[in-house]
């Protein structure tokens, strides 16, 4: 059973080919990693899938349902944390969880979730107020507001400390027991390899690997994870330089 | 209706927080009414006139924070949800983004008939106001008046292309139809040329049919205006719906 079936999606700007014949699949209650450099198309391919853009060609279903078509179903069921943040100037941390909770019909209890993620101390602060690391754990809260059952994180723990980061790993790695389905990006190859069962490497928009942690070892000859993506991604050159 | 209701909620919260359109929509009109309450006082709104200078100017007071709300407040929300991709994250829940844009426009209706309950009860406490017109009528003219003016900034907010224009736009809206079209600085007070060149704002003919409408005029004198609103609201209307950026 899969929570997201993507088929040979692809996304032009113009010339320029962001996402190309990507498939691939999440199942239930695993974790998938989209691994990549900053442009391979990574946020492209989340808002193809949940139709805040429109994919040039393919299709992308969540739950078994067509995002754009069923979108009101849907959506009950799906949270999602863009890449970058948005949020009203004015507004504090308890009034963007009650609006956020208001549109669902069974929400989670947010205060619960504030608590979970060490910011329920937070609920009367303006959420521009807050530091980096904070709004990042309210941005994840907000995504797990409506109790969903498939969840996209785009850049997981960006601007988190250690500390902050095992903390989002162990709920996460708890809520995924429990049945959640995660699709997410990141930048931190030991929290992929903590946290994914499957990944897959984008190289401007095309696919280079997919498989698991232990596969892309494998395949690379590399005893580390990092080296093994670097290697994916063509930047080992580099790297073995420095 | 529990989404909008909280969405509404907290939009007013933000607002408030922020105190321009408090400022803007509810404070300036009294301060206004209070000035022309000292300045003219009872004094008849020309010889031989049954009304006061300042029964006459109800009507356009009333429509001060219409403006500010309409083509000040909604086109600078508007545009700022949007490059915040605020408007963005609502695609992905279960709601239409297009409900945001309601509780803003809420809002702002909110703060109109708050500022015409505070004008009314000052005007009528203070400087012995009296509506002469059927208040329903009024009433009538004032939402006219309010779904015209408030069309324009939807279509200045879904189309411009970044909040620094609508910004401008809102500006070169505001500020003038705020001076110029009587509802500050009253129409009767300008120089006859003065008052045809003003008479192409479109606030200038709203302002025509909320004093009509106070005085319990003769409502024939504002057809003219009436159909430009009318006009106003449905032309802008359409290119908001038609042409709006949700990113």
């Amino acid at each position: 059973m899969s929570a997201i079936i993507v088929k040979n999606l692809t996304k032009n700007y113009g010339e320029k080919v962001a996402v190309d014949n990507l498939s691939f699949e999440v199942k239930k209650s695993t974790v998938f990693g989209l691994l990549g450099a900053n442009g391979a198309g990574k946020s492209t391919t989340i808002e193809c899938i949940l139709g805040t853009k429109k994919a040039d060609s393919g299709e992308a279903r969540i739950l078994e349902m067509n995002p754009t078509k069923e979108r009101t179903r849907l959506f009950e069921r799906v949270g999602v944390q863009f890449q970058e943040a948005n949020y009203q100037e004015q507004i504090k941390v308890e009034e963007l969880c009650e609006m956020t909770a208001a549109v669902y019909k069974k929400p989670r209890n947010y205060a619960e979730l504030l608590e979970e993620f060490g910011i329920s101390d937070k609920k009367k602060t303006l959420v521009k107020s807050l530091s980096g690391g904070e709004r990042q754990r309210l941005f994840i809260v907000l995504s797990l507001i409506p109790n969903p059952e498939v969840v996209f994180l785009d850049e997981l723990t960006t601007g988190l400390d250690a500390r902050a980061r095992r903390d989002v790993w162990n709920i996460l790695s708890k809520l995924k027991k429990q049945g959640l389905s995660i699709l997410l990006t990141s930048h931190f190859m030991d929290e992929v390899e903590a946290l994914c069962d499957e990944i897959l490497i984008l190289k401007k928009g095309k696919t280079v690997f997919r498989g698991t942690v232990e596969q892309a070892k494998n395949e690379s000859k590399k005893e580390n994870f990092e080296d093994a993506y670097l290697w994916f991604t063509d930047e080992e050159e580099n790297y073995e330089s420095i | 209706m529990r989404a909008f209701r909280v969405l509404l909620k907290n939009e007013l919260k933000m607002s408030l927080r922020g105190m321009d359109m408090l400022i803007f929509a509810v404070i300036m009109p009294i301060v206004v009414l209070i000035i022309l309450g000292i300045v003219f006082g009872q004094k008849p709104a020309f010889e031989g006139a049954d009304y006061s200078f300042l029964d006459q100017s109800f009507g356009a007071l009333c429509s001060i924070s219409i403006c500010a709300g309409g083509v000040m407040g909604l086109p600078l929300v508007i545009s700022d949800y949007r490059s915040k991709q605020i408007l963005k994250r609502y695609k992905v829940t279960p709601i239409k983004p297009s409900l945001v844009l309601l509780a803003e426009v809420a809002m702002y209706v909110v703060y109109a008939v708050v500022s015409l309950i505070t004008l009314f009860l000052v005007a009528t406490c203070f400087f012995g106001f009296r509506m002469r017109g059927n208040f329903g009528l009024f009433l009538l003219g004032f939402l006219l008046v309010m779904v015209s003016i408030f069309s324009i900034g939807m279509m200045v907010g879904g189309i411009a292309k970044n909040s620094k224009i609508a910004g401008i736009i809102a500006s070169a809206l505001y500020f003038p139809m705020l001076v110029f079209s009587g509802a500050t600085l009253p129409y009767e007070v300008m120089p006859d040329v003065m008052q045809k060149v003003v008479d192409v704002l479109p606030l200038t003919q709203g302002i025509k049919i909320l004093k009509n409408t106070a005085l319990g005029l003769p409502i024939g004198d504002v057809t003219v205006s009436v159909i430009i609103m009318l006009a106003i609201a449905a032309i802008c209307g359409f290119i908001s719906v038609k042409f709006f950026k949700w990113e």
